[in-house]
C-alpha cells in the first residue's frame, strides 16, 4: 500500500492568506507522515522552478498539479513529471483567466487548454467545499476516477455506496514556515508503480483505495503521528492527567467540522441562568411551531398592512365635499363641465390571478406522470388540452382588455385635466368606493381573527425522549413581554395601550422601526413553551442537562466526528445506560465517535470498536504521554513506537480501579444479595 | 370604418361607422369601444382642425382622442403579437398536439 497526499499548497494565491513556503516543513511533513508520494496543487497556478526544487530534494515521487477554480467548485488536475514545460504552459493559461477570487474557468475553456482530460488525473472536490456540482460535475465525472472528501466519515460513506465514485482524502495543507501541526488526512492506495496511468487504474477499483494500509476502512489516522482510531466507536481510557482531554482536542483540530462536547459542558452551573438558557434554546429550536401556527395569520396581516384607512377616509371626504359643491354650482355649469368625460371615472384595472392559477393546475393535470392513469380514467387528455388553450385565450383576452382599459384611463385623465382647467365648475374628486368598502371589510375580518387568536390554547404537543414540549398560545400581558420578544431596543408602550384595538395596534407596531414589517404578525399573541417530564411537571436541572445531552448528540450526524469528554461527569449511570449508550452506538455507525470515560457503564457496556489507553510515563525523569490502542479483543494494546501494555489489566485499572477492587466490589454485591 | 368626424363645427364619434354622436357625450365605455376598433379595424378619422372646431370642449376631447387612436392604430401589430405572451409556448404545444 502507498500512502499519498495529492492536495498540497506551496504558493499562496488570491484565495489564501499570505504564507511563506518552507522546504524544511515539507520535508518534515513527508517524513513524519510517512508519505509515499505527494502532488503539489496550488490554486490556479504552477511554478516549474519551485516544483523542480521540491522534486529534487524529496525522496518520494512528487507529481505536478494544479487546483483549478471552476464555476461551481474546485478541481485537481495532476500530471506525470515527464512533461513539465507543457504543464507550465497550460497552467499559465489558467492563471491568465483566474486573477481575482470571483474569476473561474468554464468546462469548455478547460477542454480548450488541456485537450483530452483523460490524459490527466482529474479529481473534483466532491464531498468537500466548494464542491463541483450540477452540469459541470456531469461533464467532469467521465474523466474523474475519484472524488475528494474532507473527512473519514464521508470517505467511508462514499466508499460503501456503489453509486458513488472512489473517495480520496487529502491534507489540503499550506506548507509554511514554522508549521508544527500537520494534517493527518491521507489516502492509502494499493498501487505498485506510481504513475498517473497506474494510479488511475487503481482508483477505478474501490477495494484498492483505503483509509488505512492495514485495517482498511475500519481505522483511520486521526493524528499526524500516525495514531489510528476507529471509523466507528472509540473509547479513550486512562488515569487522571494522562492526556485524554488533550487527545480529544488534537483529534478535533484535524477535522473540518467536529462536534466536541467538553467535560461539564452540559451540566447546570447556575440554576436561573441555566433555566433561562435552556428555555431559550428550546424556543429557538421550536420557532417553526409558532411560524407554522401563525402562517395563515401572516397573510391576513400582510394584506391589512397595505391598507391606508386614513387615506381612504380622506378620499371619501373629498369626494363628498366636491360632489356637494358641484351640486350647489349647477348654475355655473358650462360647455366643459357638461361633457360626459368631465365627471367620468376610470376603469378599475386588476389582474385575475385565479385564472392564472387555474391554467397552471390544468397544465399540471396534463403533465403529471405519477397519477396519469387516475386522471385519464375521468378526463380525456385532449379535452384537457382544449381547456388549457381556451383558458389561455381567456387570459390573453383579459390582458388585452387590461391594456386597452389602461390606455383609456390615461386618456380620460388627460382630457379631464384639460376640461378642469377650462371649466368654472370644480371637478368631483374621484374615489374607488368599491376598494374602500373592501378595505373596511378586510379590517373587520382582521379584528375578528385577532380576537380569536388571543384565546388561550395549546398549539403544539411534542414528545422528545422522555419529555413533552408543549407550546401554548395566549395574549401578551404587557409592553415588557413585547419588548422581551423583540430583544432589541424599542418601546412598545404606545402600541400596547391600544392592544385591544387590533387595527390601531397594527398601525402603532408599524411605527416601531426596530420591528421588521415581516415579523409584525408574531406580536398579536405570544407562544410559551414548557418542557414537562413524564409526570407532567416542569423538568429539573438534572433533567435539563440530560435533555440537552441527548439533543446535542442526536444532532451530531451532520458533523464529521463526535468527541465526548467524560459524559459521566454530570449524569447518572441509569440515564447513561438507558438513553445515551444506544444513541452513541447507533451514531457510530454513521460517523466516528470518540468518548473519554472512567465510567464502566460507558467504557465496558457501550460496545466499543476500538480502545485508546492514554498513559503518562517517565523517561529520565521527563514525562512522556503515550497512547496505546487496539481492538477490544486484542490481548495487548500497542503504541506508535511499538511498545505494548496488557489490554485486560489496563482496562480494569481504568474502569474499576484495578482487579482487586473489581473483585471486592463483586463480593460486596454478592453479600448484599445473599 | 369612419369613427371620428367633424361636422357643423362640432366633433362626432361613432362605434359602428354609422350612427354618429356628439363628442361631448363620449364616456369611458364609448372610449373603450373606439380603442378596440382602432386596434382591430381599419379606421378613418377626420383630422383635428382647431379652425373648424368651434367648441372649445370639443377641441380638447377631439384632439386627445384623435391622437391616441392614431397612435394605437399604428401599434396594432405589436399589440396583438402573442409570441411574447405568458403561456405562449405551452399554448402552441397544446394547440398543435
Amino acid at each position: 500500500m502507498k500512502k499519498i497526499d495529492f492536495h498540497i499548497h506551496t504558493i499562496p494565491s488570491v484565495r489564501d492568506a499570505h504564507f511563506v513556503f518552507s522546504m524544511d516543513t515539507l520535508t518534515s511533513y513527508v517524513l513524519e507522515r510517512k508519505l509515499d508520494a505527494i502532488a503539489i496543487t496550488n490554486h490556479d497556478l504552477f511554478d516549474i522552478a519551485q516544483f523542480s526544487q521540491i522534486a529534487e530534494i524529496l525522496e518520494v515521487p512528487v507529481f505536478p498539479g494544479i487546483e483549478i477554480n471552476m464555476q461551481s467548485g474546485h478541481l485537481l488536475v495532476i500530471d506525470d513529471i515527464n512533461r513539465l514545460e507543457e504543464f507550465q504552459e497550460k497552467a499559465d493559461k489558467i492563471r491568465a483567466i483566474v486573477k481575482k477570487v470571483e474569476d473561474y474557468v468554464t468546462f469548455d475553456k478547460l477542454i480548450e487548454i488541456y485537450g483530452d482530460l483523460g490524459e490527466y488525473l482529474v479529481i473534483p472536490h466532491y464531498q468537500k467545499k466548494p464542491a463541483i456540482s450540477g452540469d459541470e460535475l456531469n461533464w467532469i465525472l467521465p474523466y474523474a476516477f475519484a472524488g475528494e472528501v474532507d473527512s473519514p466519515k464521508k470517505f467511508v460513506r462514499m466508499w460503501n455506496d456503489s453509486n458513488q465514485p472512489t473517495p480520496v482524502l487529502f491534507s489540503d495543507m499550506r506548507i509554511k514556515e514554522n508549521l508544527t501541526k500537520f494534517s493527518s488526512r491521507s489516502t492509502s492506495i494499493d498501487c505498485g508503480e506510481l504513475t498517473v496511468k497506474k494510479i488511475k487504474l487503481c482508483l477505478k477499483d474501490k477495494a484498492k483505495v483505503l483509509l488505512s494500509p492495514k485495517d482498511g476502512n475500519k481505522l483511520f489516522e486521526a493524528l499526524p503521528n500516525g495514531q489510528m482510531i476507529s471509523t466507528g466507536l472509540n473509547v479513550v481510557l486512562g488515569g487522571r492527567s494522562t492526556g485524554k482531554t488533550v487527545t480529544l482536542e488534537k483529534i478535533a483540530e484535524q477535522m473540518y467540522d467536529p462536534l466536541h462536547i467538553e467535560q461539564f459542558d452540559l451540566v447546570q452551573k447556575e440554576e436561573e441562568l441555566d433555566k433561562r438558557l435552556f428555555e431559550e434554546a428550546v424556543t429557538r429550536d421550536k420557532s417553526h411551531v409558532e411560524e407554522n401556527h401563525l402562517r395563515p395569520f401572516k397573510e391576513v396581516v400582510d394584506s391589512v398592512l397595505s391598507i391606508d384607512i386614513a387615506e381612504n377616509e380622506k378620499d371619501v371626504s373629498n369626494y363628498i365635499a366636491t360632489l356637494m359643491k358641484s351640486a350647489s354650482e349647477t348654475a355655473l355649469r358650462d360647455t366643459f363641465s357638461n361633457t360626459a368625460l368631465f365627471e367620468e371615472t376610470t376603469f378599475p384595472v386588476t389582474s385575475d390571478d385565479t385564472l392564472k392559477a387555474l391554467i397552471r393546475s390544468v397544465q399540471q393535470l396534463i403533465a403529471n406522470a405519477d397519477y396519469k392513469k387516475i386522471i385519464e380514467k375521468y378526463v380525456d387528455r385532449s379535452k384537457l388540452r382544449e381547456l388549457a388553450c381556451e383558458l389561455i385565450e381567456e387570459r390573453w383576452r383579459q390582458e388585452d382588455e387590461i391594456s386597452q382599459k389602461t390606455e383609456v384611463n390615461s386618456l380620460i385623465n388627460e382630457i379631464k385635466q384639460e376640461l378642469d382647467l377650462k371649466s368654472a365648475v370644480a371637478p368631483i374628486s374621484s374615489v374607488d368606493l368599491y376598494g374602500v368598502t373592501l378595505d373596511q371589510i378586510r379590517i373587520d375580518r382582521f379584528t375578528e381573527i385577532v380576537k380569536l387568536l388571543k384565546f388561550e390554547k395549546d398549539i403544539h404537543d411534542e414528545k422528545i425522549q422522555n419529555f413533552r414540549v408543549v407550546a401554548k398560545r395566549s395574549p401578551f400581558k404587557g409592553a415588557q413581554e413585547l419588548h422581551d420578544k423583540l430583544a432589541r431596543q424599542a418601546s412598545f408602550s404606545a402600541a400596547f395601550s391600544v392592544y385591544n384595538d387590533p387595527y390601531r395596534y397594527l398601525q402603532e407596531l408599524k411605527c416601531i422601526s426596530a420591528l421588521p414589517k415581516t415579523e409584525i404578525y408574531k406580536y398579536f399573541a405570544k407562544t410559551d413553551y414548557k418542557i414537562l417530564n413524564n409526570d407532567g411537571i416542569e423538568v429539573s436541572g438534572g433533567e435539563r442537562s440530560e435533555f440537552r445531552l441527548v439533543q446535542k448528540i442526536k444532532r451530531a450526524t451532520v458533523h464529521d466526528i463526535l468527541l465526548i469528554d467524560e459524559p459521566e461527569s454530570g449524569f447518572d449511570n441509569i440515564f447513561l445506560k438507558s438513553n445515551v449508550n444506544q444513541i452513541i452506538k447507533d451514531l457510530s455507525k454513521t460517523l466516528p465517535v470518540v468518548i473519554v470515560t472512567h465510567n464502566s457503564t460507558i467504557g465496558a457496556s457501550i460496545g466499543a470498536d476500538y480502545f485508546l489507553h492514554t498513559s503518562k510515563e517517565y523517561d529520565d525523569g521527563k514525562a512522556i504521554f503515550k497512547i496505546y490502542s487496539g481492538y477490544p479483543a486484542d490481548t495487548y494494546l500497542t503504541s506508535i513506537d511499538g511498545a505494548s501494555i496488557e489490554n485486560y489489566s489496563s482496562t480494569i485499572n481504568a474502569l474499576e480501579a484495578g482487579a482487586d477492587a473489581y473483585k471486592a466490589r463483586n463480593e460486596f454485591y454478592e453479600n448484599i444479595k445473599n | 370604418m369612419r369613427i371620428l368626424k367633424i361636422e357643423d363645427s362640432n366633433g362626432h364619434f361613432s362605434v359602428n361607422g354609422e350612427g354618429f354622436v356628439s363628442i361631448d357625450k363620449l364616456d369611458k365605455e364609448g372610449l373603450l369601444n373606439l380603442v378596440k376598433l382602432a386596434l382591430t379595424d381599419e379606421i378613418e378619422m377626420d383630422d383635428y382642425d382647431s379652425e373648424i372646431l368651434k367648441n372649445e370642449a370639443h377641441r380638447i376631447i377631439y384632439r386627445s382622442v384623435h391622437k391616441k387612436l392614431q397612435e394605437l392604430a399604428a401599434r396594432k401589430d405589436e399589440f396583438f403579437d402573442k409570441s411574447e405572451r405568458e403561456f405562449y409556448e405551452i399554448y402552441e404545444h397544446y394547440k398543435n398536439s
